[in-house]
């Protein structure tokens, strides 16, 4: 597979100086194209023949994350990501005080690119989906205002995040709710987890980002993390249009679900709760 | 809103909020800012942010604990919290 890596260009922060270090050297190590941020967001026609071409390791600073929101824009396929700020807390290094990386600095970016490139072997992020599940075709409604909640009945299970859950043959399939994607409005980012990380049921699966706010995606079941859905990690607007089905967000490998299920409720149960909400709000 | 519940427990009886360790916080108010639940509130004086509204905030959200830089929020123990979820439904169940 070829790759091309998007970097922060990171030119006010260390975090910046750090990824964009990093980036430089990933490039040389799997001899892949560096897309600059800005160039791409002034003149994205630059770089259409490498973005059809390349999937995309993607490399934030902080926790801004302008280089993953540049390509949520792109419908580009995303096939690693990397936060700088994240790994150097993960390592226990210091981040370096200064723009200009020292020997500490240059030694730490070559550290997170020899991990990374060691990794480009193992299965993507975002890989397909198992796609047994069918689009979903009965739901209850939930009136309040001008607003119309549809809540899908069969097989959908919810816990009281706002996030639901359906499971066939030892897989699971999450999502966010209609109400939720409602009120978040337009989701212009999905912050998907790990492949093959492990999930707690009420863990964290990741998040949205919309121009009103961020939302936590709490995990309802327990598993390992088969699949992120490409379609949306390239398009979020998907989760506004059909957040049931199509804009469904992650496919788990269930390992506790005959416990998971106690602590969940079904689609009449959850439509009190939408009530409930959206009268307070 | 003293009938909110959350998985059927009183909300009250839920002791998910964030603590702001005072020693780390610098003011910041990112947090206050992100969350859009009135968890926090902004006061005169030494301790310039409070957790006012802790019944406010979403059970097993930590999200403004990313916006913090200085890494001075903190919340419970998830499982713990299950744990005791689990255990106030059956007592209810059990009456
Ligand atoms: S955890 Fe979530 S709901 Fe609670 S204070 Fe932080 S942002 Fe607000
Ligand atoms: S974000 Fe952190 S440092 Fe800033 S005010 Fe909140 S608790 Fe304090």
């Amino acid at each position: 597979m070829k790759r091309a890596i998007l970097s922060c260009n990171g030119l006010d922060k260390p975090e910046g100086s750090v990824a964009r270090e990093l980036a430089i050297r990933a490039a040389e190590a799997i001899s892949g194209e560096i897309i600059c941020p800005v160039l791409l967001n002034r003149a994205p026609a630059r770089y259409k023949k490498a973005l059809g071409e390349n999937s995309l390791i993607v490399v934030d600073g902080c926790s801004t994350r302008c280089a993953s929101k540049l390509a949520a824009g792109l419908e580009a396929r995303v096939d690693r990501k990397v936060l700088i700020s994240d790994v150097v807390k993960a390592s226990g290094h210091k981040l370096p005080s200064t723009l200009t990386l020292g020997p500490d600095g240059l030694t730490m970016a070559q550290t997170i690119v020899d991990e990374l490139v060691r990794n480009l072997n193992a299965p993507a992020a975002a890989s397909e989906s198992t796609s047994i599940f069918e689009a979903p075709t009965e739901f209850l409604t939930v009136m309040h205002d001008k607003f119309e909640f549809r809540i899908p009945v069969v097989d959908y299970l919810f816990n009281e995040n706002d996030v639901w859950v359906r499971a066939a043959d030892g897989v699971a399939r999450v999502g966010i709710s209609d109400y939720m994607q409602q009120k978040l409005t337009d989701i212009s980012f999905f912050d998907f987890p790990k492949g093959d990380s492990t999930v707690e049921q009420f863990g964290e699966l990741g998040s949205l980002e919309s121009t009103k706010a961020v939302f936590e995606i709490i995990s309802p079941a327990t598993g390992t993390v088969a699949s992120a859905n490409s379609a949306v990690i390239a398009n979020p607007a998907l989760i506004n249009e059909d957040p049931s089905g199509a804009g469904w967000l992650v496919e788990l490998k269930l390992t506790n679900w005959p416990q998971d299920q106690e602590m969940l409720i079904d689609a009449s149960a959850y439509a009190e709760i939408v009530k409930r909400k959206a009268a307070e709000e | 809103m003293s009938e909110t519940t959350f998985m059927g427990v009183p909300r009250d009886k839920i002791p998910w909020f964030p603590t702001i360790d005072y020693d780390k916080c610098n003011f910041c108010m990112e947090c206050d800012t992100f969350c859009p639940h009135k968890v926090f509130e902004r006061r005169e004086g030494d301790r310039k942010l409070v957790v006012a509204n802790p019944d406010n905030c979403v059970v097993f959200c930590r999200a403004c604990s990313k916006t913090c830089g200085p890494d001075a929020l903190s919340f419970p123990n998830k499982p713990e919290i299950i744990a005791l979820i689990k255990q106030i439904r059956d007592e209810e169940a059990a009456k």
